[in-house]
């Protein structure tokens, strides 16, 4: 593959320079010239070029007041300044504000000027290459993303259709007409919607869209607990909420948390206690908010608490997907926020969650 | 607030998955809270019913359970052009959004619409439905 000449600009005010630099490397670039900001800037305007060379003691506008004027219309092309005499404080405007590739002194040395315009073009390659790379990875991601997603509620919708059938047969008084079949599907499609709910929780929060609204710990709360205790009716809930400030956060996000924490606080406890029940303590400030759920429950083996928080831990004896813990960790990531976990088997399990207060 | 209803209640399903249309009527008929079940599997015939009894109400529908996910003319599709008919149609037919959706733009979508009284999530629940029917009719 040939690759067209590297297009170079060169910007000067005196025309020999201008000549010779023509003289020199007519045969390895396209060159372009121009002997003042102005016209260089015009050429910029017609053509992208990869190198720009500029002259740092020019009338009106210096090299450096040049890329600096450039610096966000054009900031592809990498610069290089040659300058006739080393003035240190040129040199540093020209590094801190100029995004300077090269500095070259006058009279310039061919061999050396040449490498620095191919190591410029490299740059300029390896830029362009990246960002290339870049927009293409989050293409490929984000049509992943709305793949998964729009598979999940393509999957979602027929099994609906099924719970709802379950539904029906209850209601008709069938249930138990054909052994324990009707039950076996029951726990089968609930198990499934389970892990489309987790596997749209964990690509949703992926995104990263974060949206920022006020958030009602109280009401967000008893809602959660609305939504899961439907399955447990024994379980006492009680509740500290204290929030004397507006919360703003990430509410989907929140949600998920607080829904993934208490949903689990309600599925493991222990069958033989009399009084089982979930403390939710919230303290939301200014600055954050402080979130305790405490529950009597099976408790965490020491060994395991370290390993919750990762994708897929499932222990042998309970009966999870191995998911919502982790995607309750990377939906905190997300949003600064932290857990800490405290369990004694047999006892019951606390987890503290600090979120901060985005308002 | 209970709007004052007088029997028969007609309640009007859309949506394009006919086996949802089957159980939802079937749950709708075991709940005994409506007498009358109409279902259309496509919003637009569900906008020519209403043009075609534009001037008799007492064939419009008490209450209407939307699907939101639909070919063509969706759920906020059908929204928009209910949004401009008679208030006195408005008025009578409530609209109720039913979805297996958990997409959070579409939940809160519906919730943010005026005319929407409540999303109602698949499975239909015959309780969720009781308690529509109770907040919102009084017989």
């Amino acid at each position: 593959m040939t690759r067209s000449p590297v297009k170079v600009l060169y910007i000067d005010d005196e025309e020999n320079n201008l000549l010779a630099f023509k003289a020199s490397f007519r045969r390895q670039y396209e060159i372009y010239t121009a002997n003042s900001a102005a016209e260089g800037l015009k050429v910029l305007q017609n053509l992208s070029v990869e190198v720009i060379i500029a002259d740092q003691k020019m009338p009106q506008t210096t090299g450096v007041e040049f890329f600096k004027s450039i610096a966000t219309t054009y900031p592809d092309p990498i610069r290089i300044l040659l300058t006739g005499y080393t003035d240190i404080a040129a040199l540093a405007d020209a590094i801190n504000h100029g995004d300077i590739y090269r500095y070259i002194t006058k009279p310039w040395n061919d061999l050396e000027l040449h490498n620095s315009i191919k190591n410029a073009h490299d740059a300029y390659r390896a830029k362009i290459d990246l960002r290339n790379k870049v927009m293409e990875l989050e293409k490929t991601n984000d049509e992943l993303n709305r793949f998964i997603y729009s598979i999940s509620h393509e999957l979602r919708a027929p099994l609906v259709s099924v719970i709802g059938i379950v539904n029906l047969v209850k209601m008709e008084g069938l249930y138990h007409s054909s052994g324990e079949y009707w039950e076996l599907i029951e726990s089968c499609s609930n198990k499934l919607d389970y892990y489309i709910q987790k596997t749209l929780q964990y690509y949703k929060n992926n995104k990263n869209v974060s949206d920022k609204s006020s958030i009602d710990f109280q009401r967000l709360v008893e809602e959660i607990i609305d939504l899961y205790a439907y399955t447990d009716r024994d379980t006492k809930f009680n509740l500290h909420i204290n929030q004397s400030t507006q919360f703003m956060g990430d509410a989907f996000r929140i949600e998920v948390i607080l829904g993934n924490l208490i949903s689990n606080a309600i599925k493991y406890q222990k069958a033989s206690e009399q009084n089982k029940s979930v403390d939710i303590t919230i303290e939301a400030t200014s600055f954050s908010a402080e979130i305790l759920i405490t529950d009597n429950g099976l408790g965490i083996l020491n060994e395991h608490l370290e390993k919750i928080f990762t994708q897929f831990f499932k222990t042998k004896n309970n009966k999870g997907s191995g998911l919502g813990l982790f995607i309750v960790k990377e939906a905190l990531n997300k949003i600064n926020g932290k857990i800490d976990v405290s369990s004694s088997l047999d006892q019951g399990t606390t987890f503290k969650i600090t979120i901060p207060n985005a308002g | 607030m209970p709007a004052k209803m007088e029997r028969p209640l007609k309640v009007m399903l859309i949506d394009d998955n006919i086996i949802d249309l089957k159980i939802n009527s079937k749950i709708i008929l075991l709940s005994k809270l409506f007498d009358d079940i109409i279902q259309f599997q496509s919003a637009e015939e569900a906008l020519n019913y209403f043009h075609h009894y534009r001037n008799q109400p007492e064939e419009l529908p008490d209450l209407i359970l939307l699907d939101i996910q639909m070919p063509e003319m969706d759920g906020f599709d059908f929204l928009d052009k209910y949004k401009n008919f008679p208030p006195a149609t408005k008025e009578k037919s409530l609209i109720a959004m039913l979805s297996s959706t958990l997409d959070y733009g579409d939940i809160k979508k519906a919730e943010a619409n005026p005319y929407v009284i409540k999303l109602l999530k698949k499975p239909l629940s015959p309780l969720e439905l009781e308690k529509i029917f109770k907040s919102n009719f009084k017989y």
